[in-house]
């Protein structure tokens, strides 16, 4: 079973903050969700893992610098005196 | 100047403009004004660039008077989903926590369209963040299916089908992580891709689950989907997953290294003796009113000279739970940058201790997002990556081997894009598994990188019917051959009444 | 004696490279204006992509080798998933060996003659931004100021086992790794936050403490003999040691509990999509062989065969690369004495190095003495044109004007008296002022001592004492 404990403690881990009402609500749904995938733990640990595709060293990007040109708008916000203006760090 | 332009093909529309039937300003002209009309009922736009298109159409007739070169898709009127991002113009993601964001440069899908002047006429509705098979859970209010407007389009590439089969625009691009395009495009009934993976360059897609997701185009016809990959395939040095495409039979690998788009994709090619593997379990799992009509079209292939045959692929059966494990638990990670602190919406982080103003600013993500933040958090953590995320990529390796052992026998596997039909908004809403089990076909073509096709196969109690089409890897030639080969047979296509 | 356990985790910026480790910004931030070298791509906006930088796995691979590690041919790299307000996109692109060996390097050792310590494992990772406070004292701040100028600079991790006993050997490592970026060139050490050491100490096979924030590479030795005492202090009282992680405080030289709620972290590491499976292959590895710049090793072995210098003479050169370039350069000049160049380098030269500069191993900047500089003195002391207590004056004062040293002592009119004539007019006079001395000097060495002070006194320490000495005593045999 999947507990509101668990629940809360992972919203934390992914920086949400959940109600009462929406912690419910996902017990119950994720439960039920997590319990469905429990029919992948019959697949035995000796079979090989899906393998991302590979490249060759020399295909990586070349070590070259350059300057990215910013669009017309301003993407950024929160900027003060050239630095980005962040929450208090206590 | 004919009537009705905006129900063209995007073939219709180049081959019409370069042969000066008509201009691309009194096409796209044409193209706003039906958006302005239909689209209060169908909410496929979340944003639409008026003026951007009308300039575009204006260079674009201005180079043809000229005498000079015009790109192959000169004058086409394209919607991009808003998980794309466009230099200078809002992507939202339909998103409350990406509301006001600016990205400062151009997918490179965008960029190809550009190069290939191809008009961008705005920002498709999605599920945010494309988590979704329904675009329910968009900040904007869900894209209505334009068959009937009380029914849901598909998610979560609903604006990016749902425009295309109201003539809103030609074409479209969308975004399949786990059948994002072809399931819309079966419910709206049009043409959708998914690429192979690694095919189509992912710089600029707005991530949800970057291992399983490709953009794709959807359009009226095969030969506009063709015509479409034909501009942005191929690979890019700004997405490390690009690879070559693979040179088509006819062709010899030199060709396909020139950077000429137009030497990449056929459609129309006559292919004969396909062998068809009928996938029973796809099959099986349908709702009746939908395998009927599978059954119906596989007779009129299987006179014509196409060799169709039952098979299973006992895999399936982790399919949904292996894409839905490895989907959330790239997304809780993908969507962790969301913190409102570079980009976002305006709240002042002033005042606020870290943890609380990321708590506070996070809680903007919609009902589905957390779930699956929450979900993919779950299966990586340290109690549990061993029993979720890594069964889920033997699962995902297993499902691969046997589809690749499938391939050679057959030429495509076919079954239904989606085991049902269309449903009334709001009835799947509140149950989020049975939501995802209605991706159940699709999600297969993901997990194993394959390219696969929805094209319109026929109607059923009226409402459109999908069938899905799936090749090998970087098999796109051969979708196109049989994808075009029963688009003749079937001949389903009509417009619906708005 | 309690038994002590040390590892390491050493950051070191590939600062060698033009760009940052997945973008093509230039990775060079010092001094530039704040979020001045960013894009959108190590500013993690939506959309983007990492582009791994080929060069960074070069160098990465350079230094795997160069500590003794396997380097493998497939390397992968995952997210590191936690939040904090420096990290861009919340997660950190990193490598990771929990589910099969796929960093860089593994499996390294790194010889400090006595002993051997492991090299567990060399990693390619990327650096955060950093965060300013207006107001010193964190907690006054109402908010919080970002740079991401540094965010994305390629780091190379290396994570040594848990093989030190002793916070000495910790320092002769960090000096013999430390020479050994230098060599490759990978890493300007010079530059303030390039290299960064983070400890743990266990003691007695108990809980493992972690300190971080040790910003320079002297004050790890410092911060672990405190964390060593504060540990056996707890063990005699009884008091159980927690697993923790703790600071050093650079003002106050102690460590302390570090004030961040430490919740249970769990990183939920994956494999990182974006980035396909890399493989290095033979020709990648023999072409980086076959380029591998000589290592302090290496060097040594070469100093004591070709210029016959001391175990410790050459150790302390090559521990600092900058003096065994110095070193060499001056060889080039003048090969006739290599020992005596390098004990002025290491003594007289050294000497005049303030510790500041000790601490940040920039030993010569600053100093206006070049090698042909030393080249020239050694000359001149070979060549008896000047004795070694001049050549001391004469080289603070090449420290300060970088003049030449026959310039100097042109000026200090400072040329050794080798004439005899002038000598034994000196001695001359002095035995017609110090006559009991010259009495007794006959059978008293220290009498004869006495007058050759009172000869060099009065020249000035411009006579050569040699000569003096002799001349003395001839005098004397012909006085009997």
């Amino acid at each position: 079973m999947v507990s509101k404990d668990e629940i809360k403690h992972l919203g934390w881990l992914s920086r949400l903050e959940l109600t009462n009402a929406e912690l419910d609500r996902y017990v119950s749904q994720i439960d039920e969700i997590i319990r469905y995938f429990d029919k992948l733990d019959t697949i035995p640990l000796s079979e090989s893992e899906w393998s991302y595709s590979t490249k060759e060293v020399s295909e990586l990007r070349d070590d070259t610098n350059r300057v990215f040109k910013w669009g017309k708008l301003q993407s950024l916000k929160n900027r003060k005196d050239g630095f980005i203006k962040g929450p208090k760090m206590s | 100047m004919p009537n009705h332009l905006y129900h063209l093909t995007a073939n219709q529309v180049t081959c019409g403009i370069r042969n000066g039937e008509f201009s691309a300003q009194e096409y796209i002209f044409q193209i706003l004004e039906r958006i302005e009309k239909v689209d209060n009922k169908i909410n496929a736009f979340i944003l639409v660039d008026k003026q951007g298109a009308i300039e575009k159409a204006r260079s674009i007739d201005k180079r043809l008077r000229d005498g000079g070169a015009v790109g192959e898709l000169a004058g086409i009127a394209v919607g991009i989903k808003d998980n794309i991002c466009i230099k200078d113009l809002k992507t939202t993601c339909a998103s409350n926590i990406l509301e006001s964001y600016i990205p400062p440069y151009d997918a490179d899908v965008i960029r190809r369209l550009k190069e290939n002047d191809a008009i961008v006429v705005g920002k498709l509705n999605l599920d945010e963040f494309a988590m979704g098979s329904t675009t329910e859970f968009s900040r904007y209010g869900p894209t209505r299916n334009p068959w009937n407007l009380d029914y849901v389009a598909g998610g979560s590439s609903g604006g990016s089908a749902a425009s295309v089969a109201a003539s809103e625009c030609a074409v479209s691009l969308g975004s399949d992580t786990g059948g994002s395009i072809r399931c819309p495009s079966s419910f709206c009934s049009v043409v959708g891709l998914k690429p192979t993976y690694g095919c189509v360059s992912r710089s600029g897609l707005i991530s949800y689950s970057n291992s399983l997701e490709q953009i794709g185009p959807l359009g009226k016809t095969v030969l506009d989907v063709v015509m479409v990959m034909n501009a942005i395939a191929g690979i890019d040095e700004n997405d490390q997953t690009t690879k070559p495409i693979r040179p088509i039979a006819t062709r010899t690998s030199e060709d396909i290294s020139t950077s000429n788009i137009s030497s990449k994709y056929t459609a129309g090619q006559n292919k004969r003796n396909i062998t068809i593997g009928l996938v029973k379990e796809l099959i099986q799992g349908a709702d009746p009113a939908v395998s009927k009509c599978i059954y119906t079209a596989v007779d009129l292939f299987e006179g014509l000279d196409c060799k169709c045959e039952e098979t299973s692929m006992k895999s399936i059966q982790y399919a949904l739970a292996s894409y839905y494990t490895i989907a959330t638990a790239e997304a809780s990670s993908n969507l962790a940058r969301y913190d409102n602190i570079r980009y976002g919406f305006d709240y002042d982080p002033e005042g606020y201790e870290w943890n609380t103003y990321f708590s506070n600013v996070r809680n903007n993500f919609g009902d589905e997002a957390k779930r699956r933040i929450i979900i993919g958090s779950y299966v990586l953590s340290a109690g549990y990556y061993g029993k979720y995320y890594l069964k889920a990529q033997k699962a995902r390796e297993r499902i691969r081997q046997e589809i690749k052992s499938l391939f050679e026998r057959f030429d495509v596997l076919i079954g239904p894009t989606m085991p049902i039909l269309p449903f009334k908004i709001g009835e799947k809403i509140d149950d989020p598994l049975k939501m995802y089990q209605i991706d159940i076909d699709t999600v297969i073509a993901n997990l194993a990188g394959i390219p696969a096709i929805s094209i319109p196969i026929g109607f059923s109690n009226s409402f459109p019917v999908g069938l899905q089409i799936m090749a090998d890897y970087m098999g796109e030639q051969t979708l196109f051959d049989v994808a075009s080969f029963f688009e003749k047979i079937v001949d389903v296509r009509r417009s619906p009444e708005i | 004696m309690v038994e002590v356990k040390i590892g390491l985790e050493i950051h070191c910026q590939l600062t060698g490279l033009s760009s940052k480790l997945f973008c093509p910004c230039q990775c060079d931030y010092r001094g530039e204006v704040p979020n001045t070298t960013i894009c959108p791509i190590c500013l993690g906006l939506p959309g983007t992509l990492p582009l791994l930088n080929k060069r960074a796995v070069a160098f990465a691979s350079m230094i795997s080798m160069a500590l003794g590690c396997k380097v493998q041919e497939r390397i992968t790299f995952y997210r590191k998933n936690y939040f904090y307000p420096d990290l861009p996109k919340n997660f950190q692109i990193t490598q990771y060996n929990a589910f099969g060996i796929t960093s860089i390097g593994a499996d390294g050792k790194v010889d400090l003659g006595a002993k051997s310590i492991g090299i567990r494992r060399v990693q390619l990772e990327e650096d955060p931004g950093r965060l300013i406070y207006e107001n010193a004292d964190v907690n006054a701040n109402f908010y919080t100021l970002i740079d991401y100028n540094r965010a994305g600079v390629a780091l190379v991790e290396i994570v040594t086992e848990p093989d030190f006993d002793n916070p000495k050997d910790v320092r002769l490592f960090l000096d013999k790794v430390t020479s050994t970026i230098e060599h490759l060139g990978v890493c300007d050490i010079k530059l303030d936050g390039s290299l960064r050491c983070d400890v743990n100490v266990s003691l007695k096979g108990g809980k493992k403490v972690e300190i971080k924030n040790i910003n320079s590479f002297g004050d790890v030795e410092k911060a672990l003999r405190y964390e060593i005492t504060r540990q056996k202090t707890m063990l005699i009282r009884e008091i159980e040691i927690k697993s923790e992680t703790r600071h050093w405080d650079d003002a106050r030289k102690v460590t302390m509990q570090s004030r961040t709620k430490e919740e249970e972290q769990d990183y939920k590491y994956f494999p990182e999509p974006d980035i396909p499976t890399i493989i290095l292959g033979d020709q990648f590895i023999s072409t980086i062989k076959a380029k591998m710049p000589e290592l302090p090793d290496e060097r040594k072995i070469r100093f004591l065969k070709d210029y016959a210098l001391s175990d410790h003479v050459a150790k302390v050169l090559i521990d600092n690369k900058e003096l065994a370039d110095f070193f060499e350069s001056t060889v080039k000049l003048y090969p006739s004495s290599p020992n005596e160049i390098a004990h002025w380098i290491i003594s007289d030269l050294l000497g005049l190095v303030d510790d500041s500069k000790k601490e940040e191993r920039s030993l010569l900047s600053g100093l206006r003495i070049e090698p042909k500089h030393i080249a020239e003195l050694v000359k001149m002391i070979d060549q008896n044109k000047v004795n070694r207590n001049i050549a001391k004056s004469v080289l603070s004062q090449i420290a300060r004007t970088g003049e030449m040293p026959s310039c100097v002592l042109d000026k200090m009119n400072a040329s050794l008296i080798d004439s005899e004539s002038k000598i034994a007019e000196a001695i001359d006079s002095i035995f017609e002022l110090e006559i009991s001395a010259v009495r007794d000097a006959k059978h008293n060495p220290n009498a004869m001592n006495f007058l050759l002070g009172k000869v060099m006194q009065m020249t000035r320490g411009r006579a050569d004492p040699k000569i003096t000495l002799n001349l003395i005593k001839a005098r004397l045999a012909r006085m009997e």
